[in-house]
């Protein structure tokens, strides 16, 4: 089953097409790579996707619908869940608090007058072990390392318990033992069924874990197929040498 | 001992100000210049029901901050996409506005003249008429607010706030609506300080506009940011500072003409100091 | 029942006042994106240094007026230098600047309120002797053909300076991106100094236009309300939107005042300013 599609998307900044009509597809139990050389639209395409950025044209369909407007809370209601490049957690609030965040009730109403349970907090302490920071648990995000903010951005994506998964460059800066962490949650995700999305920039990895791969430049999709097929094109390795 | 009363009752009402612009500005990084304005809407509100109606104090004080709460709700909603500047701004001329309404609406406030006549208050059968009786009433709602505020920041709405405060995006993106809570703790904020509105109109027995303008919002800013943003605590400890700083003035036989005036020059040097300096501010938990 | 020429008269002559205030204001705001509360003080400082120079110690007009502009820009200047760019330097956040600038306003206030008393005072030393120009039914003073002239000879001086001076493509280097604009190799520490002197020094004018036409009081939230009502609707960072946004505001103001008592006018100012921000936010006139 197909649980992300794009129309034709577009987001332009001040004329330039940063992402000129794109059409990807990701499906369920699958990992979709995208891949292309800085600048090329990958990130803008994730946020233009979850909301971040308001689309200009296309559409996107999720399930059965339909969507030309993305708002940034409507993301998590259409079952995505992201990271972003340079981590956005909340830097002065605990590890446990920011994941305790995607754990718990939306509701306005209910929030204000129910603390987090149980649940909540054993579903947080599982999490946090499974990408090594449960000690960190009462340190401010915000005091962590680099690699640990990644990691941590990471679990509370997985504490959405989400259909749809976006890692924006999720290994960069990580070092080896932590770099299989993630690699093993994806694929853990890709066999609980989610549609994962990679943005990432090793071919090794790449070919390791992608089923599926689109490859962008100056916004537009250029190649598209499985990595194997894909990285060998001519066209592709051009564009990522320059011409 | 008469004095020290009258300085622990205004410490009492005006701590509740304070706490209740902590959750705006040092919980939610809102920054509302507008506290005096929901506290006039409260000390008129439960004046004129009281005096009008013959609504007893509790009973006309909690529905005037009904009201300051339903006002709120509408401006919040307004102001709601707002940038910060104009936010800030936008909290500004609301208080001049109101505090327009209340001098100009003279057959309702009967303007500049004020309310004069305003009866203590008796709850549940107990007389608040003597002075320490009723700073042990004041007290008590402090408490029941510091508590409130307790409450709030301790639940999941309180760790979306400090969220909202950070990063509102990174947190609309895991699906909470932020506006909407954005606006609750507006509404809420506005109808704890439209309490303690009331409390000052029947204790002093009297109200005019003077009381409530944006120059008394930026006193009660002046305490948050001296005791420093999230923290009830210290919001309690800026007031017992300022409000015992005015007094002292006072006191020292400062003359009247410009008492009001050094007043302002010493919360706008907190203002810059305490920006420049320690914008933590003596007791707070973030850096802004 | 004639009113109606002294009613334009008096949109006018306000407009040409609330032209002055936005320019100022303008001129800080689009150059450093930073809203500075404060300049309501700056406004008022012009005015106050006019009083004291001319009415208490008696110095001639012109003289008076010129040293009036200068004073207010350099309160200005130096706030600029003391406060904001120590906070610049350390990347303090909007918020922070925010309330140092309300600290700004608060303080300047108050002190020109205790040098000066809180009363209403005229910078005009004889009013009845005043040459008065009658259009129709309606009568406007000397004076305020002035502030009108003034209004229109300041926008076109900052047009020039910006559009064709060096000074004013650094300026404008700056507003578009400072650290591009250092790399270029601008000072932009400099540059904002003097935009700080000149962006004060035409709110000191605004002050002292009003201490002339109204008569000045230390509330500078007024003054600091219609500069930046107007400045937002005419568009930051475009000058003739300054003076249109000045001009519209006063019609909106009288027009309310005239209708529904002068207590209002503000209250319609107000929100004009926030149909604005919530409907076209970059003003009638975009950069």
């Amino acid at each position: 089953m197909t649980a992300l599609v794009t129309r034709k998307l577009e987001k332009r900044f001040l004329g330039v097409h940063a992402v000129d009509h794109v059409d990807i597809a990701c499906k369920d139990g699958s990992i979709t790579a995208l891949v292309g050389p800085n600048g090329s639209g990958k990130t803008t395409l994730i946020n233009t996707i979850t909301g971040i950025l308001p689309m200009d044209g296309g559409e996107i369909r999720v399930g059965e619908r339909t969507l030309t407007r993305v708002r940034p809370t409507d993301a998590a209601g259409l079952g995505i869940a992201r990271t972003f490049q340079n981590t956005r957690l909340i830097g002065q609030m605990s590890v446990l608090d920011n994941i305790l965040l995607a754990l718990t009730e939306r509701s306005v109403w209910r929030a204000l007058f129910e603390r987090q349970g149980q649940s909540h907090l054993d579903a947080a302490e599982a999490v946090l072990r499974r990408v090594g920071l449960s000690e960190k648990r009462h340190a401010n995000a915000e005091e962590l390392s680099y690699g640990q903010r990644k990691l941590l951005e990471i679990a509370r994506a997985l504490s959405m318990r989400s259909r749809i998964y976006f890692f924006d460059e999720p290994f960069a800066g990580l070092f080896p033992e932590m770099r299989k962490v993630v690699a093993e949650i994806l694929r853990e995700l890709r066999a609980g069924g989610a549609a994962v999305v990679l943005v990432e920039h090793d071919m090794d990895l790449i070919r390791d874990l992608a089923d599926f791969c689109y490859v962008l430049d100056s916004g537009k999709v250029i190649a598209e197929g499985t990595p194997e097929q894909v990285l060998k094109e001519p066209h592709v390795i051009e564009a990522y040498l320059g011409k | 001992m008469d004095y020290a009363v009258h300085i622990l009752t205004m410490i009492a009402i005006t701590g509740i100000a304070a706490v209740s612009l902590n959750l705006l500005i040092g919980e939610t990084g809102l920054v509302s210049v507008a506290q005096a304005a929901f506290a006039g809407i409260g000390a008129y509100g439960m004046t004129l029901l009281m005096l009008h109606a013959g609504i007893p104090f509790l009973a006309a004080a909690l529905f005037s901050a009904l009201i300051a709460g339903a006002i709120a709700l509408i401006i919040g909603a307004i102001f709601l996409s707002l940038r910060e500047v104009y936010y800030v701004f936008g909290t500004v001329g609301l208080n001049m506005i109101v505090w327009a309404i209340l001098l100009n609406w003279d057959s309702l406030t009967r303007g500049p003249l004020g309310i004069p006549g305003i009866t203590r208050p008796e709850v549940l059968g107990i007389s608040f008429a003597d002075n320490t009786a009723f700073l042990i009433l004041c007290a008590v709602v402090l408490l029941a607010v510091f508590a409130a505020h307790y409450a709030i920041m301790k639940s999941n709405f309180g760790r979306v706030l400090h969220a909202v405060r950070e990063d509102e995006e990174a947190i609309a993106v895991l699906g909470y609506k932020t506006e909407v809570y954005k606006i609750v703790i507006f509404v809420i904020s506005a109808a704890l300080v439209a309490f303690s509105g009331s409390l000052y109109a029947t204790y002093l027995s009297y109200i005019n506009p003077s009381a409530f303008t944006v120059n008394d919002s930026i006193f009660i800013l002046a305490i948050v940011i001296l005791g420093g943003l999230g923290s009830a605590y210290g919001a309690i400890v800026g007031t017992c500072m300022l409000v015992g700083a005015f007094e002292a003035l006072r006191f020292i036989g400062f003359p009247a003409s410009i008492a009001g005036d050094m007043r302002q020059v010493f919360y706008g040097l907190i203002l810059i100091l305490f920006m420049l300096y320690l914008p933590r501010g003596l007791f707070g938990k973030f850096r802004i | 029942m004639d009113a109606v020429p002294q009613i334009v008269l008096n949109i006018v002559i306000a407009g040409g006042i609330y032209s002055l205030a936005a320019l100022g204001f303008n001129v800080l705001y689009s150059t450093t994106r930073f809203f500075d509360l404060g300049y309501g003080a700056y406004a008022l400082v012009g005015g106050y240094a006019v009083l004291c120079l001319y009415k208490w110690v008696g110095i001639n007009l012109e003289l008076s007026l010129l040293l009036g502009v200068l004073i207010a820009g350099l309160t200005g200047f130096l706030t600029e230098k003391i406060v904001y760019r120590a906070l610049r330097a350390r990347r303090a956040s909007n918020t922070v600047l925010l309330i140092a600038s309300l600290g700004v306003f608060t303080l300047g206030q108050a002190a020109l309120a205790i040098f000066f008393s809180s009363q209403f005072q005229s910078l005009s030393r004889d009013i009845a002797s005043q040459r008065l120009f009658s259009i129709e039914s309606g009568v406007i003073t000397a004076t305020q053909l002035l502030i009108l002239t003034a209004a229109f000879a300041v926008m076109g001086i900052l047009v020039v300076v910006w559009r064709y001076t060096k000074f004013g493509r650094a300026v404008r280097a700056i507003a578009d991106d400072e650290e591009v604009a250092q790399t270029v190799g601008i000072d932009s520490e400099r540059v904002i100094g003097a935009v700080y002197f000149i962006g004060a020094a035409v709110g000191g004018i605004a002050g002292i236009a009003v201490g002339f036409d109204m008569g000045l009081q230390p509330l500078g939230m007024t003054i600091l309300l219609e500069a930046v009502i107007a400045a937002v609707v005419g568009g930051i960072g475009n000058m003739y939107g300054s003076v249109l946004g000045g001009f519209l505001l006063a019609l909106v103001e009288n027009i309310g005042a005239w209708q529904f008592g002068g207590e209002w006018k503000f209250a319609f100012a107000f929100a004009v300013l926030i149909l604005f921000l919530l409907y076209r936010p970059q003003g009638i006139l975009p950069k």
